[in-house]
């Protein structure tokens, strides 16, 4: 299977000189399509910053970032925008809704952003999906953590994104909303045939995915499937 | 504590440099009008001085009431005898008669020299020790074929010398040739007028004082005191209409006088200092409010760390006294620089003043810095107090609110009170009839209380408002209209107190455009409906009068039926105080060619009007309960009086008729006024009145250079056209308002943009561009500032309507494309407000912004 999104021999490097710090030390890492994928690792390992790399937010140092066969490396600030846009859908740990729009004008943000149309159909299966049904009219403030992560979770879907990145998805919320969120990723995985990159560093929350590829002082130290829930 | 605020405020220099300069402005307006108007005042004081140098005493004429600088003021002079009287007095050396007067001067082409309405001085040469004209190049006239003038004139005509240079006085056009450029009291001219020195007799005959004198000057012989001198000449001249004064004493009060001048222009300008500065303290407060919102866990932490609610307030407050400072201090340099500018700016609207080098008194820099501070910390007062109702509890808890006021629930009842109270200040000082001081007092203290009640209530309108102005853009930018509109009505009281700001700038605007085309339009339907007469005569600017020989001479050109003079004088009535103002008409001649109201009488009463009767106008009958039949005792100017009997009530909407009307022949018998302020003219019935016209135009060109016929439509076109200089001066003054006000805007969506840094940072992060994020902060700024545009219009207009009532006879005109033209520049000021903060936006690290917390 051809990887929607792969790293080859990506470094990013902090400061200069002595007081240079390595986040990454050359990673090369393919992700197929319609797989989810959990990058793991403790504070300071780099699993951030190489979904900053993967998702356009940050440059490599060195090496290069394909997603969907675009070279990265290749795009100005306008176009890398646009790909993010068109091509990505992002969930952040600290929900990153807007508090004067409602949860269904946040839902369908990135459709707003680009000035398309939504395809009701496909919001009505997204809106039945995450189950907030009867509080679309709601702003941010009116809901539960939960809630609003769901909100979250159906906005980076509701463009059909190419891939999904999640970053500390479940960092926020209460174990039940917790299994809840991871509910609907793999549901979109499942059902949709959505890529999923997520960045978390809870064994229980990687267990979700498909793969885990955990990252230790910049470097990719394993790449693995996830343990057995039993085990 | 006040250490770790410092370091705060130096740590946040944009908002520092952006927040002082909102004082900063105003400042300047106030320091520069203080250095400009001291320096115009020690100008002339040093001309003064200089030119009395050797002059012990001074013997002038003198009005009983009244400046003689004023246009209408009789002119007196002083017979020659009395020069003989004066130099028999012993002690005196020497003493000379001077002549001071006016006479139109002309360029080579023959034209008049002085454009608009800058003056044409003559003078005569004095003997030594008196002379304050000093050559520059070539000598004093001589002989009654040579003269002098002033450097600066003869600089701008390009004479030179030899040339010979035509004058007019009353005398007829005479040239002499130019033998001297001078410069009096150390300068090279005043201002934009012209000087012509002649030799005595000969200035004597151009003003047409011969065997009179407009001053006498006059040299002690050493050793004789001044004062004792003084005294001994007061004894041998008559004791009324005669000042005589020391050489000091004669400085000081031309000084005073000039001071006197000036007074309206200082007054003018520092009103619209404190304007500026007035929206420099909505932006201080609104500015301190935003931050202490955005502090409130730095104060809980400083509370939890044991500072006291007493060390909070003056922590702020200390913040606000340095912003004060600084910004005053900025405005003070501001100011230095500007002073310069204030003279190009009044150049540029006809008054071209002298001032050398700049004069900084003590009293500028401490009044600049006293008023600077005080708008700084009363614009820090309440926001400092609400830092003071942090819970060192904030501190641990994310997004806690800061409490809501004991006292918040009377905030919009309080509102309602102010705005209420100010319109009834506005109402008292309006329709009062109080005099001109109370009267700006309440005014002014009105408007303040209805800006604040208003500012204070908008919060309310923001929603409404910003939907109404906001729905185009939503319409045309979608998404980014949608937030930029939310993001306005997030926080309601913020965009008020943002928009409050350049709303106090449009409703001036508003005003002064309304308030400027009600008075062309006063002044057309008066010309329409009051001017029988086919020409007005008039000195050009129309500030000077003129000699009564254009109405015989006129009177002869074919196609003129008659001329009918009209002189203004000032007078003062026994019993009453103040002064009023007299119309001097012809009573054979005046109701033909000019048609007035009368509540009582008709015209015939003008026509059998006769020296000992008087006509009264309306609204000054009302006041001092006159009816037909009444006496008054009618004092002049020139010490002399008049018992009058009132005739009737006339009731003139144009205003030419003032409190009383009396025949010429009175105006020029006691009240001393032989020359005519106006004139009006009609032709033949059937007369050629283009031809007619050109006739009128030579004859005044040839023989009366300093006097100008208009039609009624150029006329009216003059007038307007003065009042849309003084428009458009007002409008460059209140631009400064404006201007704070956007600085204003600037600050609080830099502010709220710094808070919505990580909001900013998700919606860069899923694909909106930078230019997206540019468009939303632009049109969050064009919402804001069409907020305050829409009330400000509203304000203003309502403000129009209330003055427009406040005056007898004036109408009411809106001008509805300059309404517009003012609500689409405040959207453009949003526009140009938003240049900065849209960079930054959009110039965010996207990570680093998802980071923030």
């Amino acid at each position: 299977m051809p990887a929607l999104v792969s790293a080859t021999d990506v470094t990013r490097r902090y400061g200069e000189g002595e007081a240079a710090v390595d986040a990454l030390a050359g990673v090369s890492v393919d992700f197929p399509a319609g797989q989810f994928t959990a990058i793991m690792g403790p504070s300071g390992s780099g699993k951030s910053t190489l979904m900053h790399i993967l998702a356009g937010l940050d440059r490599p140092t060195s090496g290069t970032v394909l997603i969907d066969g675009t070279d990265l490396g290749a795009l100005d600030d306008k176009r890398l925008t646009e790909l993010r846009r068109d091509k990505l859908g992002f969930i952040f740990q600290s929900f990153n809704l807007l508090p004067v729009l409602t949860a269904q004008e946040n839902i369908l943000l990135p459709l707003s952003i680009a000035g398309r149309d939504v395809d009701p159909a496909w919001l009505e299966t997204l809106v039945g999906t995450v189950g907030l049904g009867d509080r679309l009219t709601h702003r941010p403030a009116e809901l539960s953590g939960g809630q609003q992560q769901r909100v979250a979770v159906a906005r980076a879907l509701v463009s059909r994104p190419a891939v999904v990145f999640a970053d500390e998805p479940t960092g926020n919320l209460d174990s039940r909303a917790s299994e809840e969120v991871l509910r609907l990723l793999r549901q979109a995985v499942d059902e949709f045939g959505q890529t999923v990159i997520m960045v978390t560093h809870e064994q229980a929350s990687a267990d979700v995915a498909d793969r885990i590829v955990e990252v230790a002082d910049g470097r990719i130290v394993a790449d693995r499937a996830p343990q057995p829930a039993s085990s | 504590m006040f250490r770790v605020e410092l370091k705060g405020l130096l740590a946040r220099k944009l908002r520092l440099g952006l927040t002082a300069f909102a004082i900063a402005l105003g400042v300047t307006l106030m320091a520069g009008t203080y250095i400009f108007t001291d320096t115009i005042s020690a100008s002339f004081d040093s001309i003064f001085s200089e030119s009395s140098k050797g002059t012990d005493v001074t013997v002038t004429p003198q009005l009983a009431f009244g400046s003689s600088n004023d246009p209408n003021a009789p002119g007196l002079s002083l017979p020659a005898s009395l020069l003989e009287r004066v130099r028999s007095v012993e002690g005196v050396a020497t003493a000379a008669g001077g002549i001071f007067g006016q006479a139109t001067t002309f360029d080579k082409k023959g034209k008049r020299l002085n454009k608009g309405g800058a003056p044409a001085f003559v003078a005569s040469v004095q003997p030594a020790p008196f002379e304050g004209f000093v050559p520059a190049e070539g000598r004093l006239p001589r002989t009654a074929d040579e003269m002098a003038l002033d450097k600066a004139t003869v600089d701008r005509a390009g004479f030179a010398l030899g040339d010979m240079v035509a004058v007019q006085g009353d005398a007829p056009r005479k040239r002499y040739r130019l033998v001297g450029a001078v410069r009096l009291g150390g300068v090279d001219g005043l201002g934009g007028s012209s000087s012509a020195v002649m030799t005595l007799p000969e200035a004597q005959r151009v003003t047409g004082r011969t065997g009179r004198f407009d001053e006498i000057d006059v040299a002690a012989k050493p050793g004789v005191d001044k004062a004792a001198l003084k005294a001994a000449i007061r004894k041998v001249v008559p004791a009324r209409g005669v000042a005589v004064r020391t050489g000091d004493e004669q400085a000081k009060k031309q000084s005073l006088d000039l001071r006197d001048a000036l007074s309206p222009l200082r007054t003018i300008l520092l009103v619209f200092a404190y304007i500026s500065l007035f929206v420099g303290g909505f932006i201080i407060f609104n500015t301190f409010s935003i931050t202490v919102a955005q502090r409130t866990r730095e104060f809980a932490l400083f509370r939890m760390l044991g500072a006291t609610r007493r060390q909070i307030l003056r922590a702020v407050l200390g913040e606000s006294l340095v912003l004060g400072v600084l910004g005053s201090l900025i405005g003070i340099a501001g100011g230095l620089a500007v002073a310069p500018g204030l003279k190009a700016l009044l150049k540029a609207f006809g008054a071209d003043l002298p001032a050398n080098g700049l004069v900084i008194e003590s009293r500028t820099i401490v009044v600049s810095l006293i008023v600077g501070v005080l708008v700084t910390l009363i614009g820090g007062v309440a926001p400092a107090l609400r830092a003071t109702r942090v819970p060192p509890v904030a501190a641990l808890r994310e997004g806690i609110a800061l409490p809501a006021g004991r006292n918040s629930r009377f905030a919009t009842p309080l509102a309602v009170l102010l705005t209420l109270a100010g319109v009834a200040a506005l109402v008292v000082g309006l329709f009062a009839g109080l005099d001109s001081t109370p009267t700006l007092t309440f005014v002014g203290a009105g408007a303040a209380a209805v800006f604040i009640g208003v500012a204070l209530l908008s919060p309310k309108l923001v929603r409404p408002l910003a939907s109404f102005v906001g729905w185009p853009l939503e319409r045309v930018q979608g998404l980014t209209g949608r937030l930029a509109r939310e993001n306005t009505t997030r926080l309601p009281g913020r965009t008020a107190v943002t928009a409050a700001a350049l709303m106090i700038g449009v409703t001036l605007v508003t005003f002064v455009s309304v308030f400027a085309a009600g008075v062309k339009k006063t002044i057309d339907q008066a010309v329409d409906t009051g001017l029988r007469g086919d020409l007005i005569l008039e000195s050009p600017g129309g500030q000077t009068a003129f000699t009564d020989a254009t109405s015989t001479t006129l009177a002869k050109v074919p196609g003129v039926a008659a001329v009918s003079p009209i002189r203004f004088v000032s007078a003062k009535v026994t019993g009453q105080s103040g002064t009023i103002s007299v119309t001097g008409i012809d009573p054979a001649t005046f109701s033909e060619m000019y048609r007035a109201g009368w509540e009582k009488g008709s015209d015939a009463v003008l026509r059998d009007l006769k020296p000992g009767d008087v006509v009264v106008g309306k609204s000054y009958a009302e006041s001092h309960d006159l009816d037909v039949g009444s006496r008054l005792h009618v004092l002049s100017a020139t010490g002399a009086s008049i018992d009058a009997t009132v005739r009737g009530i006339i009731h003139d909407k144009a205003g030419l008729v003032g409190d009383l009307a009396m025949p010429n022949q009175v105006i020029a018998s006691v009240f001393g006024q032989k020359q005519n302020a106006v004139s009006f003219l009609l032709f033949d019935r059937g007369a050629d009145a283009t031809r007619t016209k050109k006739v009128v135009d030579a004859t005044l060109e040839r023989q009366y250079p300093a006097v100008e016929a208009k039609t009624p439509k150029e006329f009216k076109d003059e007038q307007a056209g003065q009042v849309n200089t003084l428009l458009a001066l007002f409008y460059a003054l209140l631009a400064l308002a404006i201007v704070v006000s956007l600085f204003g805007i600037v600050n609080t969506l830099v502010l709220s943009i710094h808070e919505r840094t990580r909001e900013l940072g998700m919606l860069r992060a899923i694909g909106t561009s930078r230019r997206q994020v540019r468009r939303m902060i632009r049109a969050e700024a064009v919402i804001t500032s069409l907020i305050g545009g829409v009330i400000g219009i509203v304000l203003g207009l309502g403000l129009s309507v209330l003055v427009t009532q406040a005056i007898d006879d004036f109408s009411l005109a809106i001008p509805v494309g300059t309404v517009i033209l003012v609500f689409v520049l405040a959207g453009l000021a949003g526009v140009f407000a938003a240049i900065l903060p849209a960079r930054r936006a959009a110039r965010l690290n996207v990570l680093e912004a998802l980071a923030y917390e």
